[in-house]
């Protein structure tokens, strides 16, 4: 038990050892069942201060990061900074200063570029978590992606999870594939070409077809978020052509049913792109749970995390 | 005054004392609480197995009183002190309503009453008991807190740097009540 | 002040080999005598070089000197400083500054402002295109009068094929080499590495290769209708190589260069999202680097060129993907390719002596360096037994930002004589 050193930041998933790892999700059960208290809160971090800072707009992210923090009796304070009032470069590292001079002991941090919280975290004392950093990672949604898993699946080993969507542009495919694979469970995915990096990493084997998918007779299917905006017309013809081939609808919906698979999705979703209403409804959708989750997991992490600004 | 420290182990409650002590908590538990509402706690870890098996000593005599259990870690006030520990978090259970019992913490050895001040804050966020009270094994002594014990097995003197080791079968591979000491006599 | 140089190795041009010997300088700077056993003659300064290597000095086709405009990253004057410091005695500035030099009255400035401010000769490139914009021809007449050695928009490929074309033929009537940096716009994008592994760990957007050897078959196919003579900078990949030697084979004039760090590095070498290590052409693989290496050696690849980039740590201290392209070479080539080639006994200084001064004085039109009586002394004093630590206070450049910082390697520059 004592192989395993404090650590000051989260900022993926590569850098945890195995023992990190299922110490986090062991700490994270007891967290969760505070939720059934009166009270939620835990006096633990009373006096600390936790720095939300979103560069990016994020409801679900960042208010489960505040509520976590509030439960652990921490003072919460949150910045949403707007892409267009960041001077790109100039700005970072003042921030960074501002940052410093505000001792706060943990800094929550989303931004949409990648490493700016490996970054931070080099120029603070404060304990930096990676809330999501452009395309490349997003550390605790695939902590809570494997709670959730391993409690419908505590015999999780040798399991099969298959990922659908924009692999490509998502920090959480990677993050969670990354996590996932590490202990001992399967990854497929399954998406258009346009969307399905070449230099994904090797154990992610492509399924042509939700055919294929369902002959490996997976256990949980995890969907993506579609991102609109930016991909129609670019990486796939029409949000209708990608929900025709690759959304979770009845049909689909009736071979999960079948075959007892759990449905997965990071939030928030996109209804009629990557998965229909009745969907939602699927009896064994883990979406809600995966939410439950997340705030008894960023629980846990700022639990774990050790901030240096005690060291004055 | 000699500069190795000698370290010396010294069994204070054989097996047979500790199950005379446990009766002993039981009879006075039962004579205190009768017809009450009453409910235990135990305080991870060995708490937890004190409770049981004073629960089970009373169960004999057809008093059936409800045994939870507390995680206190995420209470106490040495959050910023603790080093390069990380501790594991165990499941608090606390399986029947708190509001209106009368409710006994149960620890193995109290000693500066931290933990059970922590113990006491933890209780609460459960609920409103109609009256806490704390029943330990072995009270050593060195209080910090205002805290005292409505019920103890035995009385132990000590001076501050000794360790007291309450080892139990449940948890342990060997049962009694040890006193380490690791100066060889004072300065 | 005359100097005697002695018991040093020195390169023998004409016998193609290291001699050693002593070398005289004369108060004027020519080489007076060279022999062995030379008497000390008087009020002559001696410097012991037993051990060391006397190498001509170097010579850089690529340099972004950014003086006029950007003189925050690099003035004309610490470029010289870095260049000297390097072992590098000649250099072709790029024309990528503010304004960017595309007509005779923009190259005299430049020439007059490098006159004055430095000691080793600077020699000018001219934009192919009106402000680097790629629309239109810039001013080629008046700049070729001024005597840039070659035309370039350096940084930006002409999108336009037939506008390359016609740069290419018009240029041709002056005799005028047309340089193209290769990438294709489209396939680039906002990409901040090499496409690949490394760009889906890092979660950045990448680089194909094919964007670079897209525009290298381009470019040249154009130069193949044209008869115009065509230098590519900064190959980058094996596939480029491939193309480049069978243009060569197919005997099109045609020349490129490789930087140092695409010979020794890769994209496996970029750890922690470090900045220090984003250029362009990116890092590639492992295959593609030995490639490039191969094709030094047998000549495929005509010169090494720095590609020298200065951009200031502040400016390169933003997050990857914002963080702008370069890294600076002038003070780390031969340092680096001593350490990481030669040393390991890869190739030798005859290659490097070759790729790094000879060809690419020869591509510009001037004539080799060579260390013999008559010759003018331009040579630095290489220890190969000693090491450099290249701290933020060895460089000369105002932008000491280079993946190298803070490693030591292997051999010392002693001094630079010019």
């Amino acid at each position: 038990m004592s192989e395993l050193k404090p650590r000051k930041d989260l900022l993926d998933i590569e850098s945890l050892s195995l023992d990190e790892i299922e110490y986090v999700l062991e700490n994270a059960v007891p967290f969760k069942q505070l939720f059934q208290r009166s009270v939620k809160k835990v006096p633990t971090l009373r006096g600390k201060t936790v720095l939300n800072l979103f560069y990016e707009p994020s409801t679900r992210t960042s208010s489960s990061f505040e509520v976590a923090a509030n439960r652990m009796s921490a003072d919460v304070t949150n910045f949403t900074i707007s892409a267009s009032s960041v001077v790109k470069g100039e700005s970072l590292l003042d921030t960074i200063e501002t940052l410093q001079a505000m001792r706060s002991d943990y800094i929550v941090i989303r931004h949409q570029a990648a490493g700016v919280p490996g970054i931070v975290a080099k120029h603070t004392r404060a304990s930096v978590l990676n809330a999501g950093d452009g395309y490349h990672a997003h550390p605790t949604q695939a902590l809570l992606d494997a709670m959730t898993f391993r409690e419908v699946y505590p015999d999780f080993q040798g399991r099969k999870v298959v990922i659908v969507g924009d692999v490509l542009h998502s920090r959480v495919a990677r993050s969670t594939s990354t996590l996932f694979h590490k202990l001992g469970i399967e990854v497929g995915v399954l998406g258009p070409g346009s969307l399905i990096p070449e230099g994904r990493h090797e154990f992610m084997q492509r399924f042509a077809s939700w055919d294929e998918v369902f002959d490996w007779k997976p256990d949980a299917v995890y969907l993506l978020r579609v991102q609109m905006e930016r991909q129609e017309g670019q990486f796939f013809p029409s949000v209708a052509e990608y929900h025709k081939m690759y959304g979770m609808h009845s049909t689909r919906v009736q071979r999960m049913r079948e075959l007892g698979c759990y449905l997965m999705h990071p939030g928030p979703v996109n209804r009629g792109v990557e998965i229909t209403d009745e969907a939602m409804g699927y009896e064994k959708s883990l979406i809600s749970t995966q939410v439950e989750n997340g705030i008894a997991v960023r629980m846990a992490v700022l639990h774990w995390l050790k901030p240096e600004t005690q060291l004055d | 005054m000699s500069d190795s420290p000698a370290i010396s182990t010294q069994e204070i409650l054989s097996p047979a004392r500790i199950e005379e002590a446990i009766a002993f908590l039981a009879e006075e538990i039962a004579t205190q609480c009768e017809g009450e509402n009453v409910a235990f706690i135990g305080i991870f870890t060995r708490g937890v197995t004190l409770a049981t098996r004073v629960a089970a000593v009373l169960a004999e005599r057809g008093i059936h009183y409800p045994v939870g259990t507390l995680d206190i870690s995420l209470y106490r006030d040495d959050f910023d002190n603790r080093g390069t520990d990380l501790p594991r978090l165990e499941s608090s259970d606390v399986p029947f309503a708190i509001d209106g019992s009368r409710v006994i913490i149960f620890d193995e050895v109290i000693f500066t009453g931290r933990t059970v001040r922590a113990a006491l804050d933890g209780l609460m966020d459960y609920g409103r008991p109609s009256k806490i009270e704390l029943a330990v094994l072995v009270d050593r002594g060195h209080r910090e807190i205002p805290i005292q014990p409505d019920y103890v097995g035995r009385k132990v003197e000590t001076i501050f740097d000794d360790y007291v080791k309450v080892r139990f079968l449940e948890n342990d591979e060997k049962e009694g009540v040890f006193l380490v000491k690791e100066k060889g006599g004072s300065a | 002040m005359a100097r005697l140089f002695q018991n040093g190795k020195f390169w023998d041009s004409d016998r193609l080999e290291m001699v050693t010997g002593d070398i005289l300088v004369n108060d004027e700077g020519m080489i007076e005598v060279v022999g062995v056993g030379l008497p000390v003659p008087d009020e002559v300064a001696t410097t012991d070089c037993t051990g060391c290597l006397l190498i001509p000095g170097m010579f850089d086709m690529h340099v972004h000197g950014r003086e006029p405009g950007d003189e925050h990253k690099e003035t004309l004057a610490s470029c010289a400083a870095a260049a000297i410091h390097g072992g590098v005695t000649g250099l072709v500035l790029m024309p990528d500054t503010s304004p960017p030099i595309d007509s005779g009255n923009l190259v005299k400035s430049l020439q007059d402002l490098i006159s004055e401010v430095s000691p080793i000769p600077m020699l000018t490139s001219g934009c192919l295109t009106k402000g680097r914009k790629g629309e239109r021809l810039a001013g080629f007449s008046g700049m070729a009068s001024r005597g840039v050695v070659m035309l370039t928009d350096s940084g930006s490929s002409v999108p336009c094929p037939d506008l390359l074309r016609r740069c290419m033929e018009y240029a041709k009537d002056f005799d005028l080499l047309v340089t193209t940096s290769c990438d294709t716009a489209a396939l680039t994008k906002a990409g901040a590495v090499n496409e690949g592994k490394i760009s889906y760990q890092l979660g950045l957007p990448g680089i194909p290769a094919m964007s670079q050897e897209i525009a290298i078959d381009r470019n040249i196919r154009v130069a193949q209708h044209t008869g115009a003579k065509l230098h590519l900078q900064q190959v980058s990949t094996a596939n480029a190589v491939k193309s480049v030697a069978c243009a060569k084979e197919a005997g099109t004039p045609v020349t490129c260069e490789v930087s140092p760090y695409h010979l020794l590095l890769t994209e496996e070498d970029i750890v922690d999202y470090n900045t220090h290590f984003k250029m362009s052409p990116p890092l590639r693989l492992e295959a593609d680097r030995e490639a490039l290496v191969a094709a030094l050696i047998d000549g495929t690849i005509d010169v090494i060129a720095s590609n020298h980039a200065p951009h200031t740590e502040f400016e390169k201290a933003a997050d990857f993907g914002s963080a702008p392209f370069g890294v600076a070479g002038l003070e780390t080539t031969v340092l680096a390719i001593y350490d990481g080639l030669i040393r390991p006994g890869v190739f030798g200084w005859d290659l490097l002596i070759e790729r790094y001064s000879d060809r690419p004085r020869e591509i510009v039109g001037l004539s080799s360096l060579k260390i013999t009586e008559g010759e003018k002394a331009e040579f630095f004093v290489f220890d190969p037994e000693g090491e450099t630590t290249l701290s933020r206070n060895y460089f000369k450049t105002k932008s000491p930002v280079t993946p190298f910082l803070d490693k030591t390697l292997s051999g010392a520059i002693r001094e630079t004589v010019i």
